[in-house]
């Protein structure tokens, strides 16, 4: 039986030079956990994902409340087509691992663009955009 | 040793001997300054300056820049005959009264002199020669040190002799040009004509009647000396009945304590009616400005408040990006949330989930034969049983456990997804609440700063604070009057009482009756003073005040304007506009001035002396058409009395120019040397 991971990692060469890039601008004083939900939703959102590198552990995995683990289901749920991958962790946290690594440089570029307005302006005008579509 | 050449026969060559009517003005004969001579006086080392009058107007013109010594044209008459100089500048004050290039040229220890002589013209050939010498030793980089100093007045009759008299005889003469205790009137800065009537103004009226009417010599010769006499006589009294003594020495103690009373009320108003006409003055400068200090309080108000509002605003602004984090994330992951929904709908319409049987515990019992309930073995029929259970069980109760965990965070991230709109859009009216805040404070800061562009404002906000300070000042006043004006009276009235006391036992005492009978008639001769004093000071008031009316109204540019002057008893002078209030507050300062100007010579008038009048900076405070008005006033009082005016170039502008040049009798520019060290007048 496979281990089950204890915790959440980022890319060890990129990825946390790009967090904390963007912490002040961006992520405020939001924790680390909900950090890497927003960039793993950032990459879902554009649809696209990374295998990771080396790993490096970004959080513990038992910080997460059940909004959090039912946001990462989801998107393991929603990549596979399937809820048997619920039945491993491992390849539950890999999914979101992937998303967020994408999404992080993604947002690092989205915010760095010299586009109109701030990051949270665009932000927000896309996600009423997005929001629009689905309902 | 130089000396200063003399001229005590009269006066020197090219003068021209010109025969002015000796008018006669109650009683007061005309007098004008025909030359001027100074030597080493200040900046003028060697200065020979008439004053001919070759026109209908006796006008004298002197213009000349600050440091040429302008003002000591004015200062050098007041030497000649008073022997100070009222009027110096601060850079003069440093300086010493002997020329500085005369003292360059005298060798250390050498004497050098100061002198400066005028020439009066007093009737048909008479003059009088008032001249003023004194001697200074030089030192070497120290200041010259005062020898002494001579003063000889030359009289000349019509006849053609010449008396030569000093001391006393000499002052005498002086006071039939100008008395030194009126010459206030005769020699004065512009400036006066600008404040005179806007600061203790009855104080001023009352001061310039009392000098006027010369009244200060019945003040001091008879109602001082009347007065000694009277305590003599009571003391003497004293002395033959203790009685006496006690209440005379209580009756002097309660005069002292009223004296000291009354001193401070006339020193209080005479500081109130200052601080009251210098409140007006920085109201009328401040008038049509901004009000700087408040402007500028308000400012920093307005940035204190902005920087709250800021702060509030970022915080609002924190809250709502935390919100777009935490909701965005929900948001952007809605389309795999509903999808999961839509999974776990289906296994629940499917009867999947919740699970109802273990499938490990099923696939146990076949791996080991044996139920794992009961612990029976698994026959035949049974383990097909079990194994068709473990078929329709597809899920595994883990993962339909983890689905069913899901589930409720799952919706509510859907319905947080459908009130986005509504929380986003209040999260940005809180932000906006306070960016709207900080809109209007930047409004109003831009205002001010618009109100403010293009004036000094250092020098505005300097007034606004001078100004408080004077209203400060002024309301002192009133709070120490307030108490001030009972006081005295209830130290009249113990006065009164002890007077009374006094009368009374000095006429129980038989051996006083012979000092009573002296002391009653000085008493009465004092209150005839005290009462002719008073009936005199009211006469010349109403003369001054007619005559200051009829004055104003010949003279005035804007006739039908004003309908009257009045000095009133208590020395205020009130200007009543054509349409019945009283205005001289709001009058413009060239009007102001003219009514100065008016009172001066009233004073002139009724004081009998028909003596030149002096003006140094006459139109400094006066602007736009009022300076050529005022300029064409005084082109017309030099028809009646000889008139020196003394410029500087801005002062003595086009419209100046326009109303003097052609009545100028003489015209003068003053000028420094290369070396800035002497002046000259050279004739225009």
């Amino acid at each position: 039986m496979a281990k089950i991971p204890d915790r959440l990692n980022i890319d060890k060469k990129t990825d946390r030079e790009l967090y904390d890039k963007i912490k002040e601008e961006v992520f405020l004083e939001m924790p680390r956990k909900g950090q890497f939900l927003f960039a793993m939703a950032f990459g879902f959102m554009y649809g696209t994902k990374r295998e990771l590198g080396t790993k490096d552990g970004f959080f513990l995995a038992k910080d997460m409340g059940p909004r959090d683990e039912a946001l990462i289901n989801a998107l393991a749920v929603a990549e596979t087509g399937s809820v048997a991958v619920l039945s491993n962790r491992a390849r539950v946290y890999q999914i979101a691992e992937e998303y967020a690594h994408a999404g992080i440089r993604l947002l690092h570029d989205e915010v760095t663009s010299e586009e109109h307005g701030s990051f949270y302006k665009r932000f927000e005008r896309d996600i009423f955009e997005r929001l629009e579509g689905h309902m | 040793m130089k000396k200063l050449r003399t001229h005590q026969d009269g006066i020197g060559g090219g003068f021209t001997k010109r025969k002015l009517s000796s008018t006669q003005r109650d009683g007061g004969t005309k007098v004008r300054i025909e030359k001027l001579i100074l030597h080493n006086y200040r900046q003028f080392k060697e200065e020979e300056i008439w004053f001919h009058n070759t026109l209908d107007n006796d006008l004298h013109i002197f213009v000349g820049e600050n440091g040429t010594g302008k003002t000591n044209v004015l200062n050098a008459i007041n030497w000649c005959l008073y022997g100070d100089e009222p009027h110096l500048s601060r850079d003069s004050q440093q300086l010493p009264i002997l020329n500085l290039e005369a003292i360059e040229e005298t060798t250390d220890g050498g004497q050098q002199e100061v002198g400066v002589e005028l020439y009066a013209e007093t009737g048909t050939n008479a003059y009088i020669l008032f001249k003023r010498v004194a001697s200074y030793r030089v030192h070497g980089g120290h200041a010259p040190t005062h020898q002494g100093t001579t003063f000889e007045v030359h009289a000349t009759g019509e006849q053609g002799n010449t008396e030569i008299l000093s001391g006393e005889e000499g002052k005498s003469y002086v006071d039939r040009f100008v008395p030194e205790r009126i010459r206030e009137f005769f020699f004065f800065d512009g400036e006066r004509l600008d404040r005179y009537f806007r600061e203790a103004t009855a104080q001023n009226i009352r001061h310039a009647v009392f000098r006027i009417s010369q009244l200060d010599l019945l003040e001091n010769e008879v109602e001082r000396k009347l007065d000694t006499v009277v305590r003599s006589l009571e003391k003497e009294a004293g002395a033959l009945n203790p009685d006496i003594e006690s209440i005379r020495e209580r009756l002097y103690e309660e005069k002292r304590k009223h004296d000291e009373i009354a001193e401070q009320i006339e020193k209080t108003e005479a500081q109130a009616a200052v601080a009251k006409g210098r409140i007006g003055e920085y109201e009328e400068r401040l008038s049509g400005l901004p009000d700087v200090e408040g402007l500028e309080n308000e400012r920093k108000r307005l940035k204190a408040e902005k920087i709250i509002k800021e702060n509030q605003r970022g915080e609002k602004r924190r809250l709502k990006h935390l919100f777009l984090l935490e909701s965005g994330t929900g948001v952007m992951l809605y389309p795999a949330i509903v999808e999961t929904i839509r999974v776990i709908e289906e296994k629940e319409n499917r009867g999947e989930i919740p699970p109802t049987v273990d499938r490990s515990l099923l696939e146990k019992a076949l791996g080991e034969g044996t139920c794992q309930v009961c612990g029976r073995d698994l026959d035949d029929e049974s383990s097909a049983q079990v194994k068709e259970l473990l078929e329709r069980i597809s899920l595994s109760s883990e993962i339909a456990r983890e689905l069913v965990r899901m589930e409720a965070p799952l919706r509510q991230l859907v319905e947080q997804a459908t009130h986005f709109e509504d929380d986003a859009w209040r999260a940005t009216r809180d932000v906006r609440a306070f960016q709207e805040d900080i809109d209007r404070i930047d409004r109003r800061l831009a205002e001010i700063d618009r109100e403010v562009a293009g004036y000094d404002e250092e020098k505005i906000t300097e007034w606004h604070r001078e100004r408080k300070e004077f209203e400060g000042i002024y309301a002192q006043t009133q709070r120490d009057l307030g108490y001030l004006y009972p006081e005295e009276e209830r130290a009249k009235e113990r006065v009164d009482e002890l007077q009374e006391k006094l009368d009374a036992e000095m006429r129980k005492e038989e051996r006083a009756g012979e000092i009573r009978i002296r002391r009653d008639f000085c008493v009465a001769a004092l209150d005839v003073v005290r009462k002719t004093k008073q009936d005199n000071m009211r006469e010349i008031r109403q003369r001054i005040g007619a005559k200051t009316e009829d004055l104003f109204f010949d003279l005035t540019w804007k006739s039908g304007t004003f309908e009257a002057v009045n000095v009133e008893s208590d020395y205020n002078i009130s200007l009543i506009h054509s349409m019945g209030y009283e205005c001289l507050g709001s009058v413009s300062a060239g009007e102001r001035e003219l009514l100065a100007l008016s009172f001066t010579l009233a004073l002139h008038d009724v004081s009998g002396f028909d003596s030149p009048i002096l003006i140094d900076t006459p139109v400094a405070r006066i602007s736009g058409k009022h300076r050529e008005s005022f300029g064409s006033v005084l082109a017309r009082v030099s028809e009646e009395k000889q008139t020196i005016l003394l410029f500087t170039p801005a002062e003595y502008s086009e419209e100046i120019s326009r109303a003097l040049d052609d009545k100028a009798s003489t015209r003068y520019s003053l000028k420094l040397s290369s070396g800035e060290k002497v002046s000259n007048a050279e004739v225009l």
